[in-house]
């Protein structure tokens, strides 16, 4: 049985096959499903395990790359061609983490170009944490909205986890982009965002187009609606909580007195 | 005690006699003390010595280990002194970058920064570890969080010099500096143990972290 997985997959489209070394995981995987060989805290923990993981970062330095020049490009719409078109949580883990880095750094920069001369800088930190949950949160939560809709649609071809990648990696145009933000010139900030929002909602829907080709036109519209009204929303949070050029203890972000919710300053300020 | 043992073979048994009699003779039951093992002295010569002996035989590893570390030359001793690794020596730097950084004039939230360096270095060391781990590195668990950690005091030396001088552009050039010798030394150490397609995206995280470690050390 295990011999012929490769014909198997073939029958699947050309971009979902898998090579060589990929069948091999499979065999390794389902190997391990296999309920014979499994030790006794594989059977039950088996989430807690590094080799349950392992198959997600199956990746090398030349695949990691193309996927990122590839997310800066917003029409090519063959993301899921690359290596083909395995899921890892390598490149969306790590993209994440150096947005967050760099998005604390150009907070920082714009606080302190807005300094009156004689006045002392303080750094800006507690934002960071912040961030951080936002970020976090966003990542895990929008692929699953993602991958609710395609369901109501219909199209199984792509899981959870083909989601979760291609969010991550629509998030590359970012982190340039948030480095930049960091020029004093209000006009020079909204364009940036307006092409953020672009690049991001293109990138991701010719790569949905490809997989949805084959569906109506009202649910393929209804997609692309949902993805462009999730990153506007995801865009306009960007602006006004850690772009703009409000003072940030206005905002209530920040905690000057120790004992009070962030939550209530931030409906107290509002 | 006394055995004695025939091996007989016309049945296939063995036959034998135990003295089980204890030696009445005081004289022969100290010629017949049972050896002191030499982990038996060692324990309890340890146990006896004074504090400032233990402690200076702990500061003198941590500062052999340090030696290894941060002068990398690849000698075959270098990696065999760093497989016995041991979590004191990135305890007391991650105290050390904590406390510096916390205490110093430019803040209001001292114990903010304390938690924040702390966690930040410690589960930073453990996501990257396991980041190695994951993309199939044959990666010991503590002995890469045990040289993430050594390798965390370029970047102390360089919290330090910021509490000192006051001009920025020379406190950015120490400190880039300071990172720059930190990955150099943590980048060989982990350069070995990941296979050769996948070794950037394994050193990508290391950089990472001291980098915003050194930012913090720059900024605070």
């Amino acid at each position: 049985m295990l011999d012929n997985l490769n014909q198997d997959v073939s029958i699947l489209q050309p971009s979902l096959q898998m090579t060589d070394s990929q069948v091999q995981n499979r065999i390794r995987q389902m190997k391990m499903e296999d309920p014979d060989e499994q030790t006794c805290y594989q059977k039950f923990c088996n989430l807690f395990t590094i080799e349950y993981y392992r198959e997600y970062f199956d990746v090398t330095t030349e695949l990691v790359i193309a996927k990122v020049v590839n997310a800066f490009n917003p029409f090519s719409g063959t993301f899921f061609d690359i290596g083909g078109g395995i899921p890892e949580l390598y490149g969306p883990f790590w993209i994440l983490n150096t947005l967050i880095f760099t998005i604390a750094l150009s907070v920082n920069i714009i606080k302190y170009m807005q300094l009156k001369p004689g006045e002392h800088f303080e750094y800006q930190f507690e934002i960071v944490p912040f961030l951080a949950i936002f970020m976090y949160l966003k990542t895990l939560i929008v692929p699953m909205i993602y991958r609710v809709a395609l369901k109501c649609v219909s199209q199984d071809r792509l899981t959870l986890l083909h989601c979760f990648t291609i969010y991550g990696y629509s998030a590359v145009v970012m982190i340039p982009i948030s480095l930049l933000n960091s020029i004093p010139n209000p006009a020079i900030q909204w364009m940036l965002l307006v092409y953020v929002l672009f690049a991001q909602t293109s990138f991701l829907t010719s790569n949905f187009n490809q997989e949805l080709k084959y569906l109506p036109k009202e649910k393929k519209y209804m997609i692309v609606g949902l993805v462009a009204v999730v990153q506007i929303t995801i865009m306009i949070l960007y602006k006004f909580y850690f772009f703009s050029s409000f003072n940030y203890q206005q905002l209530g972000l920040v905690k000057k007195r120790t004992n009070t919710h962030i939550l209530q300053h931030i409906l107290g300020a509002n | 005690m006394e055995f004695e043992v025939q091996d007989n073979q016309a049945n296939n048994s063995i036959q034998g006699v135990i003295n089980l009699q204890p030696q009445v003779n005081q004289v022969q039951a100290q010629q017949q003390e049972i050896p002191i093992k030499q982990t038996d002295l060692q324990v309890s010569s340890t146990l006896e010595e004074s504090v400032a002996v233990t402690l200076l035989r702990d500061l003198r590893q941590i500062g052999v280990k340090l030696r290894c570390v941060l002068v990398p030359t690849m000698s075959s001793n270098n990696a065999k002194e760093l497989r016995n690794w041991d979590l004191w020596g990135p305890l007391v730097f991650c105290l050390m970058l904590a406390l510096t950084l916390s205490l110093s004039g430019n803040n209001d939230d001292g114990p903010g920064i304390f938690a924040t360096i702390f966690v930040l270095i410690w589960v930073g060391s453990f996501v990257v570890t396991l980041n190695a781990q994951l993309l199939g590195g044959k990666v010991s668990f503590f002995q890469s969080v045990c040289v993430l950690g050594y390798c965390v005091f370029p970047i102390n030396l360089g919290a330090l010099f910021t509490l000192f001088f006051s001009f920025f552009y020379l406190k950015m050039f120490l400190v880039i500096g300071c990172f720059l010798w930190s990955t150099y030394s943590a980048v060989g150490f982990m350069k070995q143990l990941i296979p050769e397609q996948k070794r950037i995206l394994a050193l990508y995280p290391v950089i990472l972290f001291y980098l915003f470690l050194s930012w913090f050390a720059l900024i605070v």
